[in-house]
């Protein structure tokens, strides 16, 4: 009875939430005709398959995707390692200057970008990465700030004796790290993975402002430039859109998996 | 002094830079665009045909879109703009942009200034020197749809007609059923463009000395014009975009929502797509009084510090040449040669764009008046945007308006 | 005496590893932010506070004007107090919405097996979608004469009013709008729920303690650190708002939903002012580190660290 109550619940909710992303795929595969009818068409009268591969093919969106691929993949490999080792630090240790530098590390989420915008800018042009994917790879491997906080948090729910007793047994501190945190926080680095895959998946900024040659463009540049200063392209976009959740969606779709029955243990009845 | 050093010593490490990083042997021009989409294709034509006339010579296109004041201030900023790029805000850019006057007289036998018409040359010039060449250009006109027209039974408009006439043939369009109107007003205009009515009202912004507003902004010249759009709303002769959604005139327009809608060439392609038979009217005159159209013009500019300075200017002549400007198919020949040899003076469908450009050479664009024109702006497109939602009072509002911005207007 | 590894003195002096070694352990770890943060953070800081100090066009002559950004934007500009109530406004609805309709969805989520990933998916979707086609939907949904929520209201007999066109209700549209996005936050709150022990509650339930009072002492406690960690987000990115507002009502309809960020945005990219955008970045920044020092320190009051360090080891807690 609870649960069938609970389960409704969820499936009026979900609806909301799937929403829009079903329009967004009807609006793609609609003819113009039935774009802006009123009332609005919630089943389209024909199917367009052709107006995904046509608007892929209205710009090298093949090209865009490899580069998108890189920067992710790479960007992705370092954020984890980094933060992870940054959380660990300022969770498992006591030093002097500590508590100062974490508040220093809160502080850095809450520059705006739009006055880091033009030193960036410079500093990436001195090192001659302007035009290149290095800006938008390079500082993921030196830990972002809501990831560490993220993490950080995570693991000061696992209690300290943990730690004493791998401790006693001759661990040094990168062995705990390794070898107990690293599997311990497994869920939460699922999460970061998760979350830094669709920033830089969905990163518009950046790419902006760092590259200038169409071959270098990222699938969220490509996806702008349907958007023109007068007119905007809805069906290219939808369909670009929706083409462009795939790959993030399927990968959530299995990480979910390892951040709900991680290392800790399985559901718990409530 | 010692600024100047640090900016020279910069400048040349950053020279160092790029020049290792393309040493190769041919030159690399960069060309920043808003357009994308076929306007964009039009250009990489354009720069293809460029290279082809230069050996040894690489266009690099880039096509900034929704982004492009982003990006170049963010490039400017760091002392990096691309070599050539589209440019229309030119008070805020021309600090940073290349005088071209001295080369438009040296090469005056190729560039044929006087080729150019006169209103359109004035939209790159700030104070008395000209920054850029326009390579394309619109004005404002009203495209109807003659399918709705026929089946309405309303008479087509014709040359010279006025606002009265519109609001009368948009009354007869309403229909409440299946949301259908006449005609479409903008509760968000861009006010560069929305200035054109007030000028077909014999007003105007700003003095032109760039030191008055009030009696100005707020003339009742002014007051007549955003009234009558509100009085259009409140009547229902005319749907109000922008408040409220963003679904746009064009959408309405293709879709059989509006019977008529004022745009401009941007907008032709799209309609031609849509796939019914429409007209291009004359934007409406106030009683007798002459009508303006604001100009849209494309220019382009290079950068004052360009690493490639002739071979910039090269390909600017080469985009406003003849050739060029024929290629472009997305706006209007800013050549009297070439729209002539197009017969496009004369195209039913093309000549209300000209014929309106030859009216509007006589008054500037605000923003070329007051350096703080942008923050003054937006207290007036508040202004048109309270009208519309009152659908009236629009003397209070502007009077509002202009009190707001006389800290602005020094 | 502080450098210790957490964890009794005693049995660390036992080890025999060099002083050197566990005085830079934690500084190691740590090394990589640090670094990121000297080559890519402090530096734009730096110029940021000096921009602020100039009046700075993108292009042309800067001219050292002290302190006077700062005083205009405060006595002079009314736009800067009217976009900070209404960011303020947006902030106190938003924050607490955000937490508690992500912790609800997380607690729903976490009593389920059946189907429990189709649903995480379901509501995480919104925030995989970019933000251009995002808002282009939410303006179609809004739309007061083709808009799909009016379309509905009219099924039931109601004349829908403009959402976005009327300055009062736009930005309960925004809200409205911004909460959708709130897959992020679930996640982060269902992770640390599938972290408390489960032990706990089994203890709790034979000891007959009930539903009710486990949730109030086992899981709001043992979810501290992770309630806060989205309490100070949430802060954040409520006053960086801007994507939806900036596409969706563009500020408007009057400013009713001027932003902030969107003044600072404008007068950096409209106004080409930015030693006047730079000046309001430090004005937010302040804000917003004064907001989040204050919630750390309340948190003392409400957030329970099962592996705090300690000064004294262990002792006081099971």
């Amino acid at each position: 009875m609870r649960k069938t109550l609970l389960y409704s619940a969820l499936i009026l909710l979900s609806a909301l939430f799937i929403a829009p992303f079903y329009w967004t795929f009807m609006t793609a595969i609609k003819n113009t005709a039935d774009l802006y009818q009123f009332p609005p068409v919630f089943w389209p009268s024909e199917w367009h398959w052709e107006n995904f591969a046509a608007a892929w093919n209205k710009q090298p969106f093949g090209t865009y995707l490899t580069n998108s691929v890189i920067v992710v993949v790479f960007s992705t490999i370092g954020q984890l390692i980094s933060s992870s080792l940054v959380a660990y630090g300022f969770a498992r240790f006591r030093f002097p200057g500590r508590d100062p530098l974490f508040i220093v590390l809160l502080a850095t989420m809450m520059i705006p970008w739009d006055v880091k915008m033009i030193p960036l800018y410079m500093e990436f042009n001195m090192l001659g990465w302007i035009n290149t994917l290095k800006p938008l790879i390079v500082p993921a491997y030196f830990a972002d700030a809501f990831f560490v906080f993220l993490l950080r948090q995570y693991i000061m729910t696992v209690p300290m004796e943990i730690d004493e007793a791998a401790r006693m047994d001759g661990a040094n501190a990168f062995d705990i790290y390794w070898r107990i945190h690293l599997p311990l926080m497994m869920p939460a680095l699922v999460l970061v993975g998760t979350f830094h895959f669709m920033n830089a998946w969905n990163d518009y900024l950046g790419p902006l402002i760092f590259l200038n040659d169409q071959s270098k463009y990222t699938l969220t540049l490509g996806l702008s430039m349907f958007k023109g200063l007068h007119e905007v392209d809805v069906t290219s976009i939808a369909a670009i859109t929706v083409i462009l959740c795939l790959p993030p969606l399927a990968l959530f779709f299995i990480a979910q998996r390892y951040i709900m029955d991680g290392a800790v243990g399985s559901s718990v009845k409530g | 002094m010692q600024n100047k050093t640090k900016s020279l010593i910069g400048s040349l490490m950053v020279l160092a830079m790029t020049g290792a990083a393309t040493a190769r042997a041919e030159e690399t021009l960069r060309f920043a665009t808003w357009d994308t989409d076929e306007s964009l294709a039009i250009q990489q034509a354009i720069a293809k045909k460029f290279e082809e006339k230069h050996p040894g010579v690489k266009v690099q296109v880039e096509p900034y879109a929704d982004g492009y004041d982003q990006k170049l201030i963010a490039a400017f900023g760091a002392g990096s703009p691309p070599d050539v790029m589209y440019m229309w805000n030119f008070p805020q850019y021309y600090t940073s942009l290349m005088p071209l006057d001295d080369l438009i007289a040296r090469d005056a036998a190729e560039v044929k200034p006087d080729d150019f018409p006169k209103g359109l040359m004035n939209t790159t010039r700030v104070e008395g020197k000209t920054y850029g060449m326009p390579s394309g250009f619109t004005t404002q006109v009203v495209f109807y749809n003659k399918d709705m027209f026929a089946k309405a039974g309303v008479e087509e408009p014709k040359d010279g007609w006025t606002w009265d006439d519109l609001r009368a043939k948009a009354a007869k369009f309403r229909d409440e059923k299946n949301k259908v109107y006449g005609f479409a007003v903008d509760a968000k205009p861009d006010p560069y463009d929305f200035e054109q009515f007030l000028w077909s009202n014999g007003t105007k912004y700003i003095s032109d000395d760039g030191k008055q507003i009030d009696g100005y902004m707020n003339s009742d010249g002014a007051a007549q014009v955003l009234d009558m759009f509100g009085d259009m709303a409140k009547k229902q002769e005319a749907i109000t975009l922008n408040l409220g959604d963003d679904t746009s005139g064009s959408t309405l327009f293709k879709g059989g929502k509006i019977a008529m809608f004022q745009s401009a060439m941007w907008s032709k392609a799209g309609i031609d797509a849509a796939g019914f038979k429409y007209g291009v009217a004359p934007l409406p005159k106030f009683g007798d009084k002459t009508a303006h159209s604001a100009l849209g013009v494309s220019a382009i500019s290079i950068a004052k510090d360009a690493a490639h300075a002739d071979l910039a200017w090269e390909f600017v002549k080469f985009f406003s040449s003849p050739e060029a400007v024929a290629m472009r198919t997305n706006d209007l020949p800013v050549r009297i040669s070439v729209a002539e040899e197009k017969g496009m003076t004369t195209d039913p469908i093309y000549k209300p764009f000209f014929d309106i450009l030859a009216t509007s050479n006589t008054e500037t664009h605000a923003f070329l008046k007051n350096a703080n024109w942008g923050k003054v702006q937006d207290n007036l497109a508040r202004a048109i945007e309270a009208t519309m939602i009152d659908q009236g009072n629009a003397k209070q509002h502007l009077d509002d308006a202009v009190s707001r911005s006389k800290r602005l207007i020094k | 005496m502080d450098m210790t590894y957490a964890g009794a003195e005693a049995k660390v002096a036992r080890r025999k590893r060099s002083a050197i070694a566990r005085y830079a352990a934690p500084y190691l770890f740590i090394s990589p932010w640090i670094l990121g943060f000297l080559f890519f953070t402090l530096g734009p800081l730096v110029f940021s506070l000096t921009m602020s100090f100039y009046d700075w066009p993108v292009v042309g002559e800067r001219t050292f004007v002290g302190l006077d950004n700062y005083r205009s934007m405060l006595f002079d500009d009314p736009q800067f107090w009217e976009s900070l109530w209404i960011t303020v406004k947006f902030a106190a609805i938003y924050v607490p919405f955000n937490i508690i309709m992500s912790f609800l969805l997380a607690l729903m989520l976490h009593n389920i097996t059946f189907a429990s990933g189709f649903f995480r998916t379901a509501f995480y979707l919104p925030s995989v979608i970019s933000g251009v086609a995002l808002v282009t939907i939410w303006s179609w949904i809004y739309s007061k004469e083709y808009g799909l929520l009016n379309f509905m209201l009219s099924l039931v007999g109601i004349d829908g009013p403009n959402w976005l066109g009327d300055p009062n209700l736009a930005i309960v549209a925004i809200i409205i709008a911004s909460l959708w996005g709130l897959g992020g936050t679930m996640l982060i709150l269902l992770t640390g729920l599938k972290a408390i022990p489960k032990e706990l509650y089994e203890a709790a339930t034979v000891s007959g303690v009930p539903g009710w009072a486990q949730m109030l002492f086992i899981t709001l406690p043992m979810l501290g650190p992770m309630l806060l960690f989205t309490f100070i987000t949430s802060i954040i990115s409520a006053f960086q708002q801007l994507t939806i507002a900036l596409l969706l009502t563009k500020g408007g309809p009057l400013g009713s939903t001027y932003f902030f960020a969107m003044y600072i945005y404008d007068n950096a990219f409209k106004y080409f002012d930015m030693g006047y955008a730079a000046a309001g970045s430090w004005v937010m920044f302040i804000i917003v580190l004064a907001l989040s020092l204050g919630v750390m320190r309340w948190s003392a009051a409400w957030v329970y660290y099962e592996g705090e360090v300690r000064q004294n080891d262990g002792e006081g807690h099971a």
